[in-house]
């Protein structure tokens, strides 16, 4: 799984090519070049009409991505240009395929596989929405392939005044179908699906659900919050009220781990990021990064027990109790480890508990799950014992 | 003048103690049609508690006497009792299991007989809301399903058709999708379900409030379950909580236009043929405004069902 920073996350991403360390920080993640960073949200709106340049906004954006790939910044994927959900113009289909071929260009220039492409649906009426699409899409999807570029479709929301409603390939079901037909048309994997959270949320979708049904289609994942009731792309966990959370983390952390995906996490704080002073911007950068570890450690903690065939627990907690009720069964644990010398020879749901000398005799191939919230200090001790796969284990999104 | 017939809840207006003012005040107010009521029997927030009143307990007879002077008065008034409420939640998840058996073996079928009772043809059943104890909303439906199937039998024997809705799922601050949000397959179980059971004996209630909450696109949500649908319950909000108001009343722009899709919500019946009745869910409403306006506001409503009911037929 890939961690990409969205360029409207990033503090001086305009700089990033004269100093990509000085901008990304420590960070090893990639970027994703969202084309709203230049063209602005309503810019698309007021086209021909308050003098938008295109030209000179192509421009622009191919010259950030030539600065990118000089400087040796990786480029995971592109979000191409998109119309407002309540947008009036239903006049720009020709320019929307013109950005679309621009996109598949710049991507293949960058060395990167993938554009998000918002899917056509100003102006057309719902029963010729996928007619209209499949003819964009196919016009686009030669290009893509011999370009070695993915196109993703993204899920979109409808507009009834000022209330937002699951529009165009907001049904995963509907989306994977789509996608489905498309790659039998193209005859290859060339379209995929990227899930915006933000709009998921807004249509206060199970987006873990949405995930499963997506499966493998799904190859991207826009983390952005917002409140369910206004378009914004905050940082995660930062909508809350005494009476809970604004959004499902959880179920979409469960939802992806069961689809095993193993895609592109898109961090798009853009707007906690302009929120904070600029001073206090780089603080805010790192922990957008601590969040984008968060969810990359989370959604990928099953894949950990699936690379080893053997596994050792180490703490006989309540987290254990956790590990045991949920992958006990699937990933059986060959014994449990504990510093306190109490539980040694004791067993929990079954399973033994030994003292920690007992991890010298480990199995080549054996991980040991961490399973208390002491990490670094146990992952320390672990590495003392000689034990060289080490993995953490949580129960907060079981 | 329309042939579609337009209802509303009883809850707020039909009361124990003179069921026919009540009946009498839904004619005078230009309705012919009644959702009874029948969840306001035992309380949803005292379920949650794991806490339960004792109105159930008594036998199927002694319900009967119970609701005979409202089924009476219904009839003297000439308001037909087309579809009731049986009490929600019918499973509590975490509760005790006494607590659980009660509710699907005493107060299902009771709900069931008090129907029966009244010649009333629907009853709205709530799928389990389940999420976050199981591990997919599959698995969630799987346990709705059971459920329904002990009810199938007494349905088909009574002629009931039982309707499942869509509802939502709050936890905290966050609405979200709850059970029968997904039409496709909402059409699919439905179907399933009818077949094991040898005829229509369930089907759907489509809530335009929860709709609304949870953005679901009405016209296409309409016409995927087609005549599926056998009620509505059409109530009115902010896209924000489940405040069930009247319809045209939220607006979010400076236009000030509603910003609820009522427009695909006509459409949608209209492509399906809807012949059935156009039901509100609007007992908030007469609890919020004063007493005096209780009279007004249900005609008010009644105007708006007949206003419904004459695009609906024109559009067809």
């Amino acid at each position: 799984m890939q961690v990409s920073l969205s360029t409207k996350s990033i503090h001086g991403v305009t700089r990033i090519g004269a100093d990509p360390e000085g901008v990304l920080g420590e960070s090893v993640y990639g970027i994703t070049v969202d084309a709203e960073t230049f063209y602005g949200r309503n810019a698309l709106e007021g086209c021909g009409e308050k003098g938008f340049d295109a030209d000179a906004v192509a421009a622009q954006f191919s010259a950030f991505v030539q600065d990118c790939v000089r400087s040796g910044v990786r480029i995971h994927a592109m979000r191409m240009p998109r119309l407002r959900w309540d947008t009036k113009r239903t006049d720009l289909r020709e320019l929307l395929l013109r950005f679309g071929r621009e996109g598949i260009e710049a991507c293949a220039g960058a060395g990167c596989h993938f554009v998000v492409m918002q899917p056509l649906f100003a102006g057309i009426a719902r029963e010729q929405l996928w007619r209209e699409n499949r003819r964009y899409y196919a016009a686009l999807g030669r290009m893509a392939q011999r370009a070695g570029v993915k196109i993703l479709l993204e899920n979109q929301c409808g507009h009834v005044n000022g209330h937002f409603v699951r529009g165009v390939c907001a049904d995963a079901a509907v989306a994977a179908a789509w996608i489905d037909a498309l790659n039998a048309e193209a005859g290859a994997e060339t379209f995929g699906f990227c899930l915006d959270t933000g709009a998921g949320n807004l249509c206060r979708q199970d987006m873990g659900e949405m995930a499963v049904t997506l499966g493998s289609r799904l190859k991207a994942v826009l983390v952005r919050e917002c409140d369910g009731v206004r378009e914004a792309s905050r940082l995660p966990f930062t909508g809350r009220t005494a009476a809970g959370q604004d959004a499902d983390w959880p179920g979409l952390i469960r939802g992806l781990r069961k689809s095993a995906f193993d895609g592109i996490l898109i961090l798009d704080a853009g707007d906690t990021l302009r929120g904070f002073s600029h001073l206090l911007r780089p603080q805010v950068q790192s922990l957008v990064c601590a969040v984008a570890e968060y969810f990359r450690w989370q959604i990928g903690m099953e894949w950990c027990l699936r690379a080893y065939p053997s596994r050792v627990l180490f703490g006989a907690g309540n987290m254990c109790r956790q590990y045991l009720a949920r992958y006990g069964e699937a990933f059986p644990p060959l014994f449990i480890c504990d510093n306190d010398r109490e539980r040694w020879g004791t067993e929990v749901c079954g399973v033994e508990v030994r003292p920690p000398e007992a991890l010298r005799e480990l199995p080549e191939d054996c991980v040991v799950m961490i399973c208390n919230t002491f990490y670094e200090e146990t992952a320390e001790q672990l590495r003392e014992l000689g034990v060289r796969q080490i993995g953490a284990f949580s129960d907060e999104c079981l | 003048m329309h042939k579609l017939s337009v209802g509303v809840q009883s809850r707020h207006i039909v009361y124990d103690e003179d069921p026919a003012e009540g009946f009498q005040m839904l004619l005078q107010s230009g309705f012919t049609c009644c959702d009874f009521s029948l969840n306001a029997y035992l309380s949803n927030e005292e379920l949650y508690k794991y806490r339960r009143n004792d109105f159930f307990d008594r036998p199927v007879s002694a319900l009967s006497a119970f609701f005979g002077r409202h089924r009476e008065a219904a009839g003297a008034a000439g308001v037909r009792i087309n579809q009731m409420h049986m009490p929600y939640p019918c499973f509590v998840p975490g509760a005790p299991k006494e607590i659980n058996e009660y509710l699907a073996k005493v107060v299902a079928p009771k709900s069931m007989e008090v129907c029966a009772f009244f010649d009333c043809p629907h009853i709205v059943v709530h799928g389990f809301k389940l999420a976050g104890h199981v591990s997919s909303e599959q698995e969630e439906w799987e346990r709705t399903e059971e459920f329904l199937q002990t009810l199938g039998p007494l349905a088909k024997e009574r002629g009931i058709t039982v309707c499942m809705e869509n509802i939502y799922t709050d936890s905290g601050n966050r609405i979200v999708e709850g059970p029968c949000c997904d039409a496709a397959k909402a059409a699919a179980r439905i179907d399933r379900l009818n077949e094991a059971a040898g005829g229509e004996v369930f089907g759907f209630c489509f809530d335009t409030g929860h709709a609304n909450l949870v953005g679901l696109d009405f016209e296409n949500f309409i016409t995927t379950l087609g005549k599926r649908i056998k009620v509505l319950h059409i109530h009115d909000n902010d896209g924000v909580a489940d405040l069930h108001q009247i319809p045209y009343t939220f607006a979010r722009g400076r236009e000030n236009q509603t910003s609820t899709d009522w427009a695909g919500f006509l459409a949608g019946l209209m492509k399906i043929g809807f012949d059935q009745v156009l039901s509100f869910e609007t007992a908030p409403v007469l609890s919020a405004f004063p007493e005096q306006m209780k009279r007004p506001a249900l005609a008010f409503i009644a105007k708006i069902g007949s206003c419904f009911a004459e695009k609906i037929e024109k559009g067809r």
